[in-house]
């Protein structure tokens, strides 16, 4: 009898769980931090087989993979920017990217690494009391400098129920979100993402010690305190920082990305005149440096706010 | 029925902000370490967050990578999550280069278990605020429960005894129920033009700290354009003084004017003196934003900021003296000398120097023997000529402001 019900926790554990741990191979020792790739590619996943009622599977999935990867410390490339480069390098179809060289995408994309997935079966069944929706993929990264496998994973996700759930409610309510197809497949995809999220290896702790903003020394305006902007005035801002980088400034959030020009190297300046329909009231100035990974430096200027008198709002 | 009583339960309130529209993939936000209200909620605060991520990834606006969020953080020494919301969102914009913030709490993570019936309740709390402006942009309230146990209709006696433990301790559950809160929670704010109108703020709504410290900054504002003003009049004062001591025989515009006011000159004085304790005070409650202080750079001379001291007494004069250094005929340093008095005449007085010598460059094209000289509060005072004669000096300040339309006064000449 014991044994009886030893078994069936083991199975009920298994079945029930819906989802096993990934088993993720890492490839090579990653700890050295020079090792780590840092921006990284999603590549189009590739479809082995037909999918239920025509879900694109492997776009749902590599979109879902790209969100809850971007909690990892890499810096992933926009999907559309890898797709647009692809394409304007001549892929037409999405299993072509599976035979392009490690040194051709690197050529392409300008990355570190890219993650290669394939989605080899997909499965919606809903029948009687048995309900199971399942995403076999095999997913992996690719070191672009060196053409090496960093890691790689093949998991069948599966999000089932039936025979072994517990109670009737679940089964029924089960069943009714398993005939939703596409947001089945999501969710099962979802499960993956996550499941897969906890096994590769982050490196996060490397890069935050090298992280570094723009810096702005100073930021002027020709604000004065208690000043009452008009119509035609002019609102000057000049900032002092980091050379080279894309400067701006904003009034408040009421206006973003008045672009500065850089006068002299590390020296910006740039102005904004007041509209008429303007409706600025106690706004702060803020000055923006960016640099080309998109990282920005922000200043905030407090001796003076952007008002517009009362008077020339009415 | 059974379905509808016994399935899982949610309680969410959400509101968003009109200006919540507004950010675009322009604009960046970050979305802070999750604070749980006990140690145990770590994991559940990772997934969350996790999540929050894949989410809002689907948003209009950018996401600032989480491991530049966790290193700039660390770098300012804000590690503690429980201590983020504390902190004025402005803060935050100068310290991640963002133009809004994500605050997230667990409050509760609850499993419960009573032999044929086990439950997990889940409760968070969300905020966004604009760190340009601290308007909150977004805020939720939600709680997930769910449970096992009879309720369900155990399919067999073994499932009705077993369901409940596993339903609590399979960590798939709490993983499931915290995707779920988060598909639930961020639908409004992937999609906020499709808010109802009980789902909007009525009027903007301005974060705590933010208020806190943008009436502090106008409250300097305030001070400060108080303190200018008193500045003014103390240099009038002082003018008045040194002239009455001088040359109290002779009587000039400027002592004429300034005279009768004496007393309340004085009055300004210790008025600016306490404005500037009152003005220090309110600046040391204020978070420090900037340790460096750093050189200015020139903003067009008209318009200034910098321009602290405004030139003030308007000299009038009937007759002119043309610029020359003749009647003068001795070098700054003799001039300087304690045994001879000089008048010089000053036409601006500035913080930074660049403004200074911007004026100084425009009036020697014009031929004007104009030299700059600093004070004790380290203003940077620009002045024209040195004379003898207190009268030659009204006479070319008066000729000074006709012409070059710069209000000015006569002033003792302390040396360069």
């Amino acid at each position: 009898m014991l044994k009886k019900l030893t078994i069936f926790i083991v199975l009920f554990g298994i079945v029930f769980g819906g989802c096993g741990t990934v088993d993720l191979k890492v490839r090579k020792n990653l700890d050295h931090p020079n090792i780590h790739p840092n921006t990284v590619a999603i590549l189009p996943f590739t479809l082995a087989g037909p999918t239920p009622e025509g879900v694109p599977v492997h776009r749902l999935f590599r979109e879902c993979f790209f969100n809850y990867f971007s909690y990892l410390g890499y810096v992933d490339v926009p999907l559309e920017t890898i797709d647009y480069k692809l394409q304007a390098a001549g892929m037409k179809k999405y299993k072509e990217v599976l035979g392009f060289s490690p040194e051709k995408l690197r050529d392409i994309l300008a990355v570190d690494a890219v993650i290669k997935g394939q989605v080899l079966e997909t499965n919606n069944f809903t029948g009687g009391i048995h309900a199971e929706t399942s995403i076999k993929a095999k997913i992996e990264m690719i070191d672009l400098r060196t053409g090496e496998t960093l890691w790689e994973t093949e998991h069948k996700e599966r999000i089932y129920s039936g025979i072994l759930s517990p109670t009737v409610v679940e089964i029924i309510q089960d069943q009714m979100d398993n005939v939703k197809v596409h947001q089945a497949l999501y969710k099962t995809a979802e499960m993956f993402s996550i499941g897969i999220m906890m096994e590769i290896p982050d490196p996060a702790e490397v890069w935050q010690k090298k992280i570094r903003l723009p810096e702005i020394k100073s930021i002027e305006t020709n604000l004065r305190p208690n000043q009452k902007l008009k119509p035609d005035d002019r609102i000057y801002v000049n900032l002092k920082g980091d050379a080279g980088l894309k400067g701006s400034f904003g009034i408040g959030s009421w206006k973003s990305n008045i672009p500065l020009r850089e006068i002299t190297p590390g020296m910006y300046s740039g102005s904004y005149i007041v509209q008429e329909s303007d409706e600025i009231s106690s706004a702060l100035i803020v000055g923006t440096l960016k640099n080309a990974q998109g990282l920005a430096g922000k200043r905030f200027y407090k001796h003076g706010m952007a008002v517009i008198e009362k008077s020339s709002l009415n | 029925m059974a379905l509808s009583v016994s399935s899982c339960a949610t309680d969410l309130q959400t509101r968003v902000a009109g200006n919540l529209t507004a950010l675009s993939k322009n604009q960046t936000v970050a979305i802070l370490p999750v604070e749980t209200s006990d140690p145990g909620q770590k994991e559940m605060a990772k997934m969350f967050r996790q999540g929050l991520y894949a989410n809002l990834k689907q948003s209009k606006f950018h996401l600032l990578e989480r491991y530049v969020i966790d290193g700039l953080l660390k770098q300012n020494k804000l590690i503690d999550p429980s201590t983020l919301l504390a902190i004025n969102p402005m803060r935050f914009g100068e310290i991640l280069g963002v133009d809004a913030i994500v605050f997230s709490r667990i409050n509760k993570v609850e499993r419960s278990y009573f032999v044929l019936h086990s439950s997990i309740e889940l409760s968070v709390s969300v905020q966004m605020v604009d760190t340009r402006s601290g308007e909150i942009l977004w805020r939720a309230e939600q709680t997930e429960q769910d449970f096992s146990g009879i309720g369900k209709i155990p399919t067999g006696i073994t499932t009705a005894l077993l369901a409940p433990i596993q339903f609590v301790t399979n960590k798939f559950n709490l993983s499931r129920m915290t995707s779920n809160m988060v598909d639930k929670l961020t639908v409004l704010i992937k999609h906020p033009n499709e808010a109802d109108k009980e789902n909007q703020f009525e009027k903007p709504v301005i974060a705590k700290n933010a208020t806190t410290e943008l009436k502090k900054i106008e409250e300097l504002q305030q001070l400060k354009a108080e303190w200018q003003k008193t500045i003014i009049l103390g240099e009038e004062a002082e003018l008045s003084d040194s002239s009455e001591n001088l040359e109290s025989n002779k009587e000039s515009l400027v002592e004429i004017t300034t005279k009768p006011e004496s007393n309340s000159v004085k009055k300004n004085i210790m008025q600016a003196r306490s404005l500037v304790q009152k003005r220090k005070r309110v600046e040391s409650e204020m978070p420090p934003l900037s340790p460096k202080k750093e050189a200015k750079i020139p903003v067009p001379i008209n318009l200034s900021q910098a321009t602290t001291v405004e030139p003030i007494a308007v000299i009038e004069s009937k007759e002119v003296r043309p610029i020359t250094r003749s009647h003068v005929g001795t070098s700054a340093k003799q001039l300087a000398s304690p045994k001879t008095q000089l008048y010089t005449i000053q036409v601006g007085a500035y913080k930074t120097k660049a403004h200074a010598r911007k004026l100084e460059q425009s009036l020697k094209r014009k031929g004007y023997d104009v030299f700059i000289t600093q004070n004790g509060k380290n203003i940077y005072r620009v002045q024209v000529d040195r004379f003898k004669s207190k009268e030659d000096a009204i006479k070319l300040a008066h000729r000074i402001q006709i012409k070059e339309k710069l209000k000015n006064f006569v002033t003792r000449f302390s040396g360069v």
